[in-house]
Protein backbone atom coordinates (compact mmCIF):
# COMPACT_ATOMS: atom_id res chain seq x y z
CA UNK A 1 0.00 0.00 0.00
CA UNK A 2 1.43 3.37 -1.34
CA UNK A 3 0.49 6.60 -0.55
CA UNK A 4 0.62 10.01 -2.29
CA UNK A 5 -0.27 12.50 0.57
CA UNK A 6 0.06 16.72 0.80
CA UNK A 7 -2.54 19.72 0.48
CA UNK A 8 -5.23 19.95 -1.23
CA UNK A 9 -4.17 21.52 -5.12
CA UNK A 10 -0.87 19.80 -4.28
CA UNK A 11 -1.39 17.65 -7.65
CA UNK A 12 -2.33 14.09 -5.41
CA UNK A 13 -5.23 13.47 -8.06
CA UNK A 14 -3.11 14.72 -11.35
CA UNK A 15 -0.61 12.42 -10.46
CA UNK A 16 -3.21 9.48 -10.19
CA UNK A 17 -5.13 10.12 -13.16
CA UNK A 18 -1.86 10.29 -14.66
CA UNK A 19 -0.73 6.87 -13.06
CA UNK A 20 -3.61 5.42 -14.34
CA UNK A 21 -3.66 6.83 -18.14
CA UNK A 22 -6.58 9.30 -17.62
CA UNK A 23 -4.41 12.18 -18.07
CA UNK A 24 -1.34 12.76 -20.19
CA UNK A 25 1.88 14.35 -18.23
CA UNK A 26 2.73 17.78 -20.42
CA UNK A 27 6.72 16.45 -19.45
CA UNK A 28 8.84 13.48 -18.81
CA UNK A 29 8.01 10.03 -18.91
CA UNK A 30 5.70 7.83 -17.09
CA UNK A 31 6.16 4.02 -16.33
CA UNK A 32 3.05 1.56 -14.75
CA UNK A 33 3.05 -2.10 -15.16
CA UNK A 34 5.79 -1.82 -17.56
CA UNK A 35 4.11 0.32 -19.88
CA UNK A 36 5.06 3.70 -21.22
CA UNK A 37 1.71 6.00 -20.52
CA UNK A 38 3.01 8.81 -21.69
CA UNK A 39 3.23 7.35 -25.60
CA UNK A 40 0.46 5.49 -25.51
CA UNK A 41 -2.59 5.90 -27.54
CA UNK A 42 -6.41 6.54 -26.42
CA UNK A 43 -7.41 2.62 -27.59
CA UNK A 44 -4.30 0.79 -25.89
CA UNK A 45 -4.72 3.54 -22.47
CA UNK A 46 -8.44 2.10 -22.01
CA UNK A 47 -7.37 -1.64 -22.40
CA UNK A 48 -4.73 -1.16 -19.93
CA UNK A 49 -7.06 0.50 -17.37
CA UNK A 50 -10.21 -2.23 -18.43
CA UNK A 51 -7.47 -5.09 -17.63
CA UNK A 52 -4.88 -3.65 -15.38
CA UNK A 53 -6.25 -0.79 -13.28
CA UNK A 54 -9.16 -0.51 -11.17
CA UNK A 55 -10.01 2.96 -9.88
CA UNK A 56 -11.78 4.18 -6.32
CA UNK A 57 -13.13 7.73 -6.27
CA UNK A 58 -14.03 10.03 -3.36
CA UNK A 59 -16.93 10.33 -4.12
CA UNK A 60 -17.61 6.51 -5.34
CA UNK A 61 -19.34 6.95 -8.20
CA UNK A 62 -21.30 4.05 -8.81
CA UNK A 63 -23.68 4.13 -11.55
CA UNK A 64 -27.25 4.76 -9.68
CA UNK A 65 -29.58 2.86 -12.13
CA UNK A 66 -28.08 -0.65 -11.16
CA UNK A 67 -27.85 -2.45 -8.52
CA UNK A 68 -24.63 -3.68 -6.51
CA UNK A 69 -24.24 -6.70 -8.14
CA UNK A 70 -24.63 -5.00 -11.76
CA UNK A 71 -21.80 -2.40 -10.72
CA UNK A 72 -19.58 -5.04 -10.00
CA UNK A 73 -20.05 -6.63 -13.00
CA UNK A 74 -19.40 -3.78 -14.94
CA UNK A 75 -16.10 -3.86 -15.66
CA UNK A 76 -15.86 -7.67 -16.26
CA UNK A 77 -18.49 -6.83 -19.13
CA UNK A 78 -16.02 -5.14 -21.22
CA UNK A 79 -14.17 -8.08 -21.07
CA UNK A 80 -14.80 -11.05 -22.47
CA UNK A 81 -15.46 -13.94 -20.65
CA UNK A 82 -17.76 -16.94 -20.17
CA UNK A 83 -21.09 -15.88 -18.05
CA UNK A 84 -20.60 -18.36 -15.57
CA UNK A 85 -17.32 -17.45 -14.51
CA UNK A 86 -18.23 -13.35 -14.77
CA UNK A 87 -20.98 -14.93 -12.11
CA UNK A 88 -18.60 -16.06 -9.62
CA UNK A 89 -16.47 -13.27 -9.59
CA UNK A 90 -18.58 -10.83 -9.18
CA UNK A 91 -19.77 -12.98 -5.92
CA UNK A 92 -16.53 -13.39 -4.72
CA UNK A 93 -15.80 -9.50 -5.31
CA UNK A 94 -18.56 -8.39 -3.45
CA UNK A 95 -18.11 -11.42 -0.53
CA UNK A 96 -14.55 -10.01 -0.11
CA UNK A 97 -16.33 -6.17 0.79
CA UNK A 98 -19.06 -8.11 2.90
CA UNK A 99 -22.03 -6.90 1.18
CA UNK A 100 -23.49 -10.24 0.36
CA UNK A 101 -26.80 -9.47 1.60
CA UNK A 102 -26.90 -6.02 -0.42
CA UNK A 103 -26.53 -7.89 -3.83
CA UNK A 104 -30.12 -6.41 -5.31
CA UNK A 105 -29.36 -2.88 -3.29
CA UNK A 106 -29.43 0.28 -5.67
CA UNK A 107 -26.90 2.89 -4.58
CA UNK A 108 -29.67 5.22 -3.30
CA UNK A 109 -29.98 2.68 -0.47
CA UNK A 110 -26.58 2.05 1.08
CA UNK A 111 -24.78 3.90 3.07
CA UNK A 112 -21.55 5.62 2.00
CA UNK A 113 -19.47 3.33 3.73
CA UNK A 114 -21.23 0.64 1.66
CA UNK A 115 -20.92 2.31 -0.98
CA UNK A 116 -17.20 3.02 -1.20
CA UNK A 117 -16.69 -1.01 -0.35
CA UNK A 118 -19.03 -1.47 -3.48
CA UNK A 119 -16.40 0.75 -5.65
CA UNK A 120 -13.95 -1.28 -3.99
CA UNK A 121 -15.15 -4.07 -5.31
CA UNK A 122 -15.70 -3.30 -8.61
CA UNK A 123 -12.11 -2.18 -8.84
CA UNK A 124 -11.10 -5.75 -7.75
CA UNK A 125 -13.52 -7.84 -9.18
CA UNK A 126 -10.86 -8.13 -12.47
CA UNK A 127 -8.23 -8.82 -9.92
CA UNK A 128 -6.24 -5.91 -11.25
CA UNK A 129 -2.62 -5.60 -10.22
CA UNK A 130 -3.18 -1.95 -9.81
CA UNK A 131 -5.54 -0.45 -8.02
CA UNK A 132 -5.83 3.77 -7.55
CA UNK A 133 -7.89 5.14 -4.92
CA UNK A 134 -7.94 8.81 -4.78
CA UNK A 135 -8.87 10.42 -1.34
CA UNK A 136 -10.78 7.17 -0.85
CA UNK A 137 -12.15 8.06 3.24
CA UNK A 138 -12.68 11.46 2.93
CA UNK A 139 -15.98 11.29 3.19
CA UNK A 140 -16.36 9.13 5.15
CA UNK A 141 -16.18 8.51 8.83
CA UNK A 142 -13.59 7.00 11.58
CA UNK A 143 -14.92 3.92 12.18
CA UNK A 144 -15.92 3.69 8.05
CA UNK A 145 -12.70 4.76 7.26
CA UNK A 146 -11.15 1.72 9.58
CA UNK A 147 -13.24 -0.69 7.77
CA UNK A 148 -12.34 0.53 4.35
CA UNK A 149 -8.87 0.74 5.01
CA UNK A 150 -8.60 -2.82 6.71
CA UNK A 151 -10.78 -4.23 3.89
CA UNK A 152 -8.02 -2.66 1.29
CA UNK A 153 -5.07 -4.39 3.48
CA UNK A 154 -6.79 -7.54 3.39
CA UNK A 155 -6.90 -7.71 -0.30
CA UNK A 156 -3.26 -6.25 -0.38
CA UNK A 157 -1.82 -9.09 1.02
CA UNK A 158 -4.24 -11.66 -0.40
CA UNK A 159 -4.70 -11.00 -4.26
CA UNK A 160 -1.33 -9.41 -3.99
CA UNK A 161 -2.82 -5.88 -6.00
CA UNK A 162 -0.53 -3.24 -5.46
CA UNK A 163 -2.38 -0.01 -4.27
CA UNK A 164 -1.76 3.52 -4.75
CA UNK A 165 -3.85 6.10 -2.97
CA UNK A 166 -4.17 9.60 -2.07
CA UNK A 167 -5.56 11.71 1.17
CA UNK A 168 -4.62 14.01 3.28
CA UNK A 169 -6.42 12.51 6.36
CA UNK A 170 -3.91 10.85 9.00
CA UNK A 171 -5.67 8.07 10.00
CA UNK A 172 -4.35 6.57 6.79
CA UNK A 173 -0.75 6.58 7.83
CA UNK A 174 -0.70 3.59 9.68
CA UNK A 175 -2.10 0.85 7.20
CA UNK A 176 0.97 2.22 4.51
CA UNK A 177 4.27 0.82 3.53
CA UNK A 178 5.64 4.04 1.26
CA UNK A 179 4.14 7.74 1.49
CA UNK A 180 5.18 10.17 -1.05
CA UNK A 181 4.61 14.18 -0.40
CA UNK A 182 3.66 16.18 -2.60
CA UNK A 183 3.93 20.10 -2.33
CA UNK A 184 3.07 22.32 -5.43
CA UNK A 185 3.31 19.08 -7.91
CA UNK A 186 6.55 18.19 -6.51
CA UNK A 187 7.89 15.39 -4.78
CA UNK A 188 9.02 16.89 -1.13
CA UNK A 189 9.53 13.38 0.59
CA UNK A 190 9.36 9.77 -0.38
CA UNK A 191 9.66 7.39 2.57
CA UNK A 192 8.97 3.91 3.70
CA UNK A 193 7.30 3.55 6.68
CA UNK A 194 7.78 2.05 9.67
CA UNK A 195 3.91 1.46 10.19
CA UNK A 196 3.68 -2.08 8.10
CA UNK B 1 -23.77 -5.90 -22.69
CA UNK B 2 -26.96 -4.86 -24.67
CA UNK B 3 -29.20 -6.53 -21.90
CA UNK B 4 -27.28 -4.21 -19.54
CA UNK B 5 -28.18 -1.22 -21.64
CA UNK B 6 -31.64 -2.26 -21.63
CA UNK B 7 -31.97 -2.31 -17.56
CA UNK B 8 -29.97 1.04 -17.69
CA UNK B 9 -32.24 2.50 -20.03
CA UNK B 10 -35.65 1.61 -18.54
CA UNK B 11 -34.88 1.88 -14.82
CA UNK B 12 -33.89 5.30 -15.42
CA UNK B 13 -36.94 7.25 -16.53
CA UNK B 14 -34.69 10.42 -17.64
CA UNK B 15 -33.21 8.60 -20.04
CA UNK B 16 -36.87 6.90 -21.68
CA UNK B 17 -39.78 8.92 -20.38
CA UNK B 18 -39.40 12.40 -22.32
CA UNK B 19 -38.17 11.04 -25.61
CA UNK B 20 -40.65 7.86 -25.73
CA UNK B 21 -43.64 10.53 -25.45
CA UNK B 22 -42.11 12.77 -27.79
CA UNK B 23 -41.70 10.30 -30.26
CA UNK B 24 -44.76 8.55 -29.89
CA UNK B 25 -46.92 11.77 -29.91
CA UNK B 26 -44.59 12.53 -32.98
CA UNK B 27 -45.12 9.52 -34.85
CA UNK B 28 -48.89 9.58 -33.91
CA UNK B 29 -49.79 12.82 -34.69
CA UNK B 30 -47.49 12.38 -38.22
CA UNK B 31 -49.77 9.14 -39.09
CA UNK B 32 -52.53 11.29 -37.88
CA UNK B 33 -51.54 14.62 -40.29
CA UNK B 34 -50.56 12.02 -43.10
CA UNK B 35 -54.21 9.76 -42.64
CA UNK B 36 -55.99 13.35 -42.33
CA UNK B 37 -54.47 14.23 -46.28
CA UNK B 38 -54.84 10.92 -47.74
CA UNK B 39 -58.18 11.01 -46.88
CA UNK B 40 -58.92 14.86 -47.76
CA UNK B 41 -57.48 14.32 -51.33
CA UNK B 42 -59.31 10.81 -51.44
CA UNK B 43 -62.88 12.63 -50.90
CA UNK B 44 -61.75 15.72 -52.96
CA UNK B 45 -60.89 13.25 -56.13
CA UNK B 46 -64.00 11.42 -55.50
CA UNK B 47 -66.03 14.81 -55.12
CA UNK B 48 -64.34 16.49 -58.26
CA UNK B 49 -64.58 13.01 -60.21
CA UNK B 50 -68.56 13.34 -59.41
CA UNK B 51 -69.33 16.61 -60.27
CA UNK B 52 -66.82 17.99 -62.73
CA UNK B 53 -64.00 16.26 -64.05
CA UNK B 54 -64.88 12.67 -64.27
CA UNK B 55 -62.20 10.22 -63.62
CA UNK B 56 -61.59 11.12 -67.47
CA UNK B 57 -63.28 13.15 -69.90
CA UNK B 58 -64.08 13.50 -73.36
CA UNK B 59 -64.25 17.08 -75.00
CA UNK B 60 -63.74 18.63 -78.40
CA UNK B 61 -60.52 20.32 -78.75
CA UNK B 62 -61.33 23.63 -79.34
CA UNK B 63 -63.75 23.06 -75.66
CA UNK B 64 -60.41 21.56 -74.26
CA UNK B 65 -58.96 25.24 -74.86
CA UNK B 66 -61.34 27.04 -72.50
CA UNK B 67 -62.54 24.13 -70.07
CA UNK B 68 -63.04 26.31 -67.43
CA UNK B 69 -65.93 28.44 -69.38
CA UNK B 70 -67.80 25.25 -70.23
CA UNK B 71 -68.37 26.25 -73.34
CA UNK B 72 -71.08 24.13 -74.93
CA UNK B 73 -71.49 25.82 -78.20
CA UNK B 74 -68.13 23.63 -78.73
CA UNK B 75 -69.62 20.63 -78.29
CA UNK B 76 -69.41 17.35 -79.88
CA UNK B 77 -71.28 16.59 -82.31
CA UNK B 78 -73.17 13.36 -83.81
CA UNK B 79 -71.94 11.45 -80.82
CA UNK B 80 -73.53 8.11 -80.50
CA UNK B 81 -71.72 6.14 -82.71
CA UNK B 82 -68.32 6.94 -81.64
CA UNK B 83 -69.88 6.77 -77.89
CA UNK B 84 -70.82 2.80 -78.96
CA UNK B 85 -67.56 2.62 -80.25
CA UNK B 86 -65.86 3.59 -76.93
CA UNK B 87 -67.65 1.57 -74.62
CA UNK B 88 -66.49 -1.07 -76.75
CA UNK B 89 -62.90 -0.39 -76.39
CA UNK B 90 -62.83 0.48 -73.18
CA UNK B 91 -65.34 -1.81 -71.27
CA UNK B 92 -63.31 -0.80 -67.64
CA UNK B 93 -65.17 2.22 -67.62
CA UNK B 94 -68.97 3.40 -67.27
CA UNK B 95 -69.45 6.54 -69.97
CA UNK B 96 -72.05 9.40 -69.44
CA UNK B 97 -72.86 12.36 -71.43
CA UNK B 98 -73.34 16.09 -69.68
CA UNK B 99 -74.23 19.06 -71.03
CA UNK B 100 -72.92 22.40 -68.39
CA UNK B 101 -74.10 25.70 -69.56
CA UNK B 102 -75.49 29.13 -68.40
CA UNK B 103 -79.07 30.18 -68.34
CA UNK B 104 -81.47 33.25 -67.51
CA UNK B 105 -83.62 32.30 -64.93
CA UNK B 106 -86.85 34.19 -65.30
CA UNK B 107 -90.06 33.67 -62.95
CA UNK B 108 -93.62 34.66 -64.21
CA UNK B 109 -96.33 35.71 -62.23
CA UNK B 110 -99.93 35.53 -62.17
CA UNK B 111 -100.26 37.34 -65.46
CA UNK B 112 -97.85 35.74 -66.69
CA UNK B 113 -95.33 39.11 -66.64
CA UNK B 114 -91.67 38.47 -65.35
CA UNK B 115 -91.69 38.88 -61.72
CA UNK B 116 -87.66 38.08 -60.98
CA UNK B 117 -85.13 36.72 -63.34
CA UNK B 118 -81.46 35.57 -61.97
CA UNK B 119 -78.22 33.78 -63.63
CA UNK B 120 -78.27 29.92 -62.99
CA UNK B 121 -75.70 27.38 -64.60
CA UNK B 122 -77.01 25.06 -65.96
CA UNK B 123 -76.34 21.01 -65.26
CA UNK B 124 -77.78 18.42 -67.47
CA UNK B 125 -78.25 14.72 -66.68
CA UNK B 126 -79.02 11.95 -67.60
CA UNK B 127 -82.06 11.49 -65.00
CA UNK B 128 -84.41 9.07 -66.82
CA UNK B 129 -82.77 6.16 -68.54
CA UNK B 130 -81.98 4.99 -65.07
CA UNK B 131 -80.51 5.77 -61.93
CA UNK B 132 -76.76 5.57 -62.00
CA UNK B 133 -76.00 9.61 -62.85
CA UNK B 134 -78.91 10.42 -59.77
CA UNK B 135 -76.80 8.04 -57.58
CA UNK B 136 -73.64 9.42 -58.53
CA UNK B 137 -75.00 12.76 -57.87
CA UNK B 138 -76.00 12.02 -54.79
CA UNK B 139 -79.30 13.84 -55.53
CA UNK B 140 -81.90 12.10 -52.95
CA UNK B 141 -79.09 13.57 -50.40
CA UNK B 142 -78.87 16.73 -51.66
CA UNK B 143 -82.46 17.11 -51.91
CA UNK B 144 -83.82 19.93 -49.17
CA UNK B 145 -87.19 19.75 -50.41
CA UNK B 146 -89.74 18.33 -52.74
CA UNK B 147 -88.55 15.40 -54.88
CA UNK B 148 -86.72 14.38 -57.79
CA UNK B 149 -87.39 14.89 -60.66
CA UNK B 150 -90.00 12.27 -62.03
CA UNK B 151 -91.12 13.54 -65.76
CA UNK B 152 -89.61 15.59 -68.51
CA UNK B 153 -89.46 19.10 -68.28
CA UNK B 154 -88.81 18.75 -64.43
CA UNK B 155 -85.86 20.23 -63.15
CA UNK B 156 -83.96 20.74 -59.41
CA UNK B 157 -82.84 24.38 -58.57
CA UNK B 158 -80.36 24.93 -55.77
CA UNK B 159 -82.10 26.15 -52.33
CA UNK B 160 -80.15 29.30 -52.22
CA UNK B 161 -81.61 30.09 -55.48
CA UNK B 162 -84.71 29.53 -54.83
CA UNK B 163 -84.77 31.13 -51.56
CA UNK B 164 -82.77 34.01 -53.39
CA UNK B 165 -85.76 34.60 -56.17
CA UNK B 166 -88.81 33.45 -54.27
CA UNK B 167 -89.51 30.26 -55.45
CA UNK B 168 -91.29 27.64 -54.39
CA UNK B 169 -90.95 24.26 -54.86
CA UNK B 170 -94.31 23.46 -57.82
CA UNK B 171 -93.12 26.82 -59.27
CA UNK B 172 -92.75 27.02 -63.44
CA UNK B 173 -90.42 28.64 -64.35
CA UNK B 174 -88.73 29.37 -67.49
CA UNK B 175 -84.88 29.08 -68.44
CA UNK B 176 -83.74 31.50 -71.68
CA UNK B 177 -80.56 30.43 -73.36
CA UNK B 178 -79.03 30.74 -76.53
CA UNK B 179 -78.71 27.40 -78.99
CA UNK B 180 -75.48 26.12 -80.34
CA UNK B 181 -76.05 27.86 -83.27
CA UNK B 182 -76.88 31.44 -81.06
CA UNK B 183 -80.67 31.38 -81.92
CA UNK B 184 -82.47 32.37 -78.13
CA UNK B 185 -84.39 29.61 -76.72
CA UNK B 186 -86.66 29.06 -74.03
CA UNK B 187 -88.43 26.63 -72.04
CA UNK B 188 -90.85 26.07 -69.40
CA UNK B 189 -89.72 23.64 -66.09
CA UNK B 190 -91.54 22.06 -63.14
CA UNK B 191 -89.50 22.95 -59.78
CA UNK B 192 -89.79 19.74 -58.34
CA UNK B 193 -87.48 20.09 -55.22
CA UNK B 194 -84.46 21.90 -54.16
CA UNK B 195 -80.82 20.70 -53.34
CA UNK B 196 -77.95 21.56 -51.65
CA UNK B 197 -74.59 19.96 -52.40
CA UNK B 198 -72.18 21.06 -50.30
CA UNK B 199 -70.56 22.39 -52.93
CA UNK B 200 -70.06 26.48 -53.13
CA UNK B 201 -70.26 26.96 -56.93
CA UNK B 202 -73.38 24.77 -56.99
CA UNK B 203 -74.95 25.84 -54.49
CA UNK B 204 -75.20 29.39 -55.70
CA UNK B 205 -77.27 29.25 -58.80
CA UNK B 206 -77.17 25.84 -60.41
CA UNK B 207 -80.30 23.94 -62.26
CA UNK B 208 -80.22 20.24 -62.46
CA UNK B 209 -82.22 19.38 -65.58
CA UNK B 210 -82.71 16.49 -67.54
CA UNK B 211 -80.46 15.88 -70.57
CA UNK B 212 -82.64 15.35 -73.13
CA UNK B 213 -84.43 18.93 -72.57
CA UNK B 214 -81.72 20.65 -72.15
CA UNK B 215 -80.19 18.81 -75.87
CA UNK B 216 -84.01 20.12 -77.14
CA UNK B 217 -84.21 23.24 -75.69
CA UNK B 218 -80.01 24.32 -77.00
CA UNK B 219 -80.65 22.38 -80.03
CA UNK B 220 -78.18 19.99 -79.42
CA UNK B 221 -79.57 16.72 -80.74
CA UNK B 222 -76.80 14.30 -80.47
CA UNK B 223 -74.28 16.02 -78.96
CA UNK B 224 -72.72 16.37 -75.57
CA UNK B 225 -70.56 19.07 -73.78
CA UNK B 226 -68.76 16.41 -72.21
CA UNK B 227 -68.53 12.84 -72.24
CA UNK B 228 -67.59 11.89 -68.74
CA UNK B 229 -65.99 8.43 -67.64
CA UNK B 230 -65.99 6.73 -64.75
CA UNK B 231 -63.57 3.48 -63.76
CA UNK B 232 -66.51 1.08 -62.91
CA UNK B 233 -64.22 -0.20 -59.64
CA UNK B 234 -65.06 3.54 -58.86
CA UNK B 235 -61.95 4.83 -58.14
CA UNK B 236 -59.47 6.70 -59.35
CA UNK B 237 -56.64 4.48 -61.04
CA UNK B 238 -53.95 7.34 -62.13
CA UNK B 239 -51.89 4.81 -63.67
CA UNK B 240 -54.94 3.19 -65.66
CA UNK B 241 -56.03 6.75 -66.50
CA UNK B 242 -52.68 7.72 -68.06
CA UNK B 243 -52.53 4.49 -70.37
CA UNK B 244 -56.14 4.88 -71.61
CA UNK B 245 -55.85 8.39 -72.53
CA UNK B 246 -52.74 8.09 -74.08
CA UNK B 247 -54.41 5.09 -76.19
CA UNK B 248 -57.36 7.32 -76.94
CA UNK B 249 -55.77 10.53 -77.97
CA UNK B 250 -53.23 8.57 -80.48
CA UNK B 251 -56.40 6.54 -81.77
CA UNK B 252 -59.31 9.65 -82.01
CA UNK B 253 -57.87 13.32 -81.38
CA UNK B 254 -56.69 14.94 -84.55
CA UNK B 255 -54.27 18.09 -83.32
CA UNK B 256 -55.40 19.56 -87.10
CA UNK B 257 -58.97 19.41 -86.37
CA UNK B 258 -60.41 21.51 -83.20
CA UNK B 259 -63.88 19.36 -83.40
CA UNK B 260 -61.84 16.06 -82.87
CA UNK B 261 -62.39 14.68 -79.29
CA UNK B 262 -59.67 14.60 -76.90
CA UNK B 263 -59.41 12.78 -73.86
CA UNK B 264 -58.44 14.73 -70.43
CA UNK B 265 -57.37 12.75 -67.63
CA UNK B 266 -58.90 14.08 -64.24
CA UNK B 267 -55.41 15.66 -63.34
CA UNK B 268 -55.21 17.53 -66.57
CA UNK B 269 -58.25 19.57 -65.57
CA UNK B 270 -58.53 22.99 -64.60
CA UNK B 271 -55.83 23.03 -61.37
CA UNK B 272 -56.73 20.04 -60.15
CA UNK B 273 -53.14 18.44 -60.92
CA UNK B 274 -51.56 21.36 -59.49
CA UNK B 275 -53.68 20.96 -56.09
CA UNK B 276 -53.07 17.30 -55.71
CA UNK B 277 -49.10 17.65 -56.60
CA UNK B 278 -49.80 20.71 -53.87
CA UNK B 279 -51.39 17.92 -51.04
CA UNK B 280 -48.53 15.45 -51.54
CA UNK B 281 -45.90 18.18 -51.63
CA UNK B 282 -47.66 19.73 -48.50
CA UNK B 283 -47.34 15.55 -46.60
CA UNK B 284 -43.72 15.38 -47.69
CA UNK B 285 -42.74 19.05 -46.19
CA UNK B 286 -44.78 18.35 -42.96
CA UNK B 287 -42.84 15.33 -42.48
CA UNK B 288 -39.58 16.79 -43.32
CA UNK B 289 -40.62 19.39 -40.77
CA UNK B 290 -41.87 17.22 -37.90
CA UNK B 291 -38.54 15.40 -38.17
CA UNK B 292 -36.62 17.91 -38.05
CA UNK B 293 -38.62 19.52 -35.05
CA UNK B 294 -38.49 16.14 -33.39
CA UNK B 295 -34.77 15.93 -33.82
CA UNK B 296 -33.99 19.15 -32.61
CA UNK B 297 -36.01 18.66 -29.27
CA UNK B 298 -34.57 14.94 -28.63
CA UNK B 299 -31.25 16.70 -29.43
CA UNK B 300 -31.54 18.80 -26.53
CA UNK B 301 -33.05 16.49 -24.32
CA UNK B 302 -30.33 14.25 -25.02
CA UNK B 303 -27.79 16.79 -24.11
CA UNK B 304 -29.40 17.57 -21.37
CA UNK B 305 -29.53 13.97 -20.26
CA UNK B 306 -25.50 14.20 -21.31
CA UNK B 307 -24.80 17.05 -18.45
CA UNK B 308 -26.23 14.52 -15.96
CA UNK B 309 -24.53 12.32 -16.94
CA UNK B 310 -21.37 13.35 -17.31
CA UNK B 311 -19.72 11.35 -14.24
CA UNK B 312 -21.26 8.41 -15.20
CA UNK B 313 -19.40 8.80 -18.75
CA UNK B 314 -16.12 9.69 -16.44
CA UNK B 315 -16.33 6.60 -14.51
CA UNK B 316 -16.97 4.39 -17.53
CA UNK B 317 -13.86 5.62 -19.24
CA UNK B 318 -11.79 5.03 -16.38
CA UNK B 319 -13.00 1.94 -15.36
CA UNK B 320 -11.73 1.30 -19.40
CA UNK B 321 -14.66 1.38 -21.68
CA UNK B 322 -13.35 3.25 -24.65
CA UNK B 323 -14.62 6.20 -26.11
CA UNK B 324 -15.95 4.52 -29.03
CA UNK B 325 -18.21 1.64 -26.69
CA UNK B 326 -19.89 4.95 -25.26
CA UNK B 327 -20.90 6.40 -28.00
CA UNK B 328 -22.02 3.08 -29.08
CA UNK B 329 -24.04 2.45 -25.96
CA UNK B 330 -25.83 5.76 -26.77
CA UNK B 331 -26.58 5.01 -29.86
CA UNK B 332 -28.01 1.73 -28.83
CA UNK B 333 -30.36 3.20 -26.29
CA UNK B 334 -31.47 6.01 -28.92
CA UNK B 335 -32.44 3.21 -30.53
CA UNK B 336 -33.84 0.77 -28.22
CA UNK B 337 -35.74 4.37 -26.64
CA UNK B 338 -37.27 4.97 -30.64
CA UNK B 339 -38.74 1.70 -30.75
CA UNK B 340 -40.41 1.82 -27.40
CA UNK B 341 -42.14 5.59 -28.78
CA UNK B 342 -42.67 4.54 -31.97
CA UNK B 343 -44.70 1.45 -31.19
CA UNK B 344 -47.54 2.67 -28.87
CA UNK B 345 -47.68 5.93 -31.54
CA UNK B 346 -48.31 3.67 -34.32
CA UNK B 347 -50.50 1.57 -32.86
CA UNK B 348 -52.68 4.06 -31.05
CA UNK B 349 -55.88 5.49 -32.74
CA UNK B 350 -54.03 6.92 -35.37
CA UNK B 351 -54.01 4.01 -37.28
CA UNK B 352 -54.34 5.33 -41.03
CA UNK B 353 -57.16 3.40 -42.07
CA UNK B 354 -59.26 4.62 -39.81
CA UNK B 355 -58.21 8.27 -39.79
CA UNK B 356 -58.58 8.30 -43.47
CA UNK B 357 -62.22 6.85 -43.03
CA UNK B 358 -62.37 9.02 -40.26
CA UNK B 359 -61.39 11.87 -42.18
CA UNK B 360 -63.46 10.94 -45.61
CA UNK B 361 -66.90 10.88 -43.33
CA UNK B 362 -66.19 14.16 -41.95
CA UNK B 363 -65.62 15.83 -44.83
N1 LIG C 1 3.18 18.54 -11.42
C1 LIG C 1 2.35 19.57 -11.67
N2 LIG C 1 2.75 20.64 -12.36
C2 LIG C 1 1.92 21.65 -12.62
N3 LIG C 1 0.60 21.70 -12.20
C3 LIG C 1 0.16 20.68 -11.49
C4 LIG C 1 0.99 19.56 -11.18
N4 LIG C 1 0.25 18.67 -10.46
C5 LIG C 1 -0.99 19.23 -10.34
N5 LIG C 1 -1.06 20.43 -10.93
C6 LIG C 1 -2.22 21.32 -10.98
O1 LIG C 1 -2.63 21.63 -9.66
C7 LIG C 1 -4.04 21.68 -9.53
C8 LIG C 1 -4.55 20.85 -8.38
O2 LIG C 1 -4.16 19.51 -8.58
P1 LIG C 1 -4.93 18.28 -7.97
O3 LIG C 1 -4.27 17.07 -8.54
O4 LIG C 1 -6.39 18.40 -8.16
O5 LIG C 1 -4.60 18.41 -6.45
P2 LIG C 1 -5.10 17.54 -5.23
O6 LIG C 1 -5.80 16.35 -5.76
O7 LIG C 1 -3.84 17.20 -4.49
O8 LIG C 1 -5.99 18.42 -4.43
C9 LIG C 1 -4.62 21.20 -10.87
O9 LIG C 1 -5.09 22.34 -11.59
C10 LIG C 1 -3.43 20.59 -11.59
O10 LIG C 1 -3.50 20.80 -12.99
MG1 LIG D 1 -7.83 15.72 -5.45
Amino acid sequence: MHLITGFLGSGKTTLLNILGSLDTPTQGTVEVLKTKIHEIKQKEASRLRSEHIGFIFQTYNLLPVYNVYENVEFPLLLLKMDANKREKMVKDAIEWVGLTDKIKSRPNQLSGGQCQRVAIARAMVKKPDLVLADEPTANLDTENSHNILDTMLKLNRELKTSFIFSTHDPKVIGYLRRIIRLIDGEVQSDDLASGI
Amino acid sequence: MFKFLLKGVFRDRHRWLFPVLIVMFAVALLIFTFSFLEGYKGSYIRQTARFNTGHLKVVSRAYAEMLDLKPYDLALLDISEELQEYKQRYPQLDWVERINFGALLDVPDAEGETRVQGEVIGFAIDLFTDDTESKRLQLASALKSGKLPAAQREILLSAIAAEKLEIQVGDTITLIGSTVFGAMSMQNFLVSGTVEFGILSLDQGAVVADLNDIRMMLDMEDSAGEILAFFKSGEYERREATRIANDFNARYSDPEDEFSPQMLRLSDQGNIGYILTMLDYSVLWMSIGFILVLGIVLWNAGLLNSIRRYGEFGVRLAIGESKRRVYWSLLTEAIIVGHRGRIPGESSWARPSVCISITSAWI
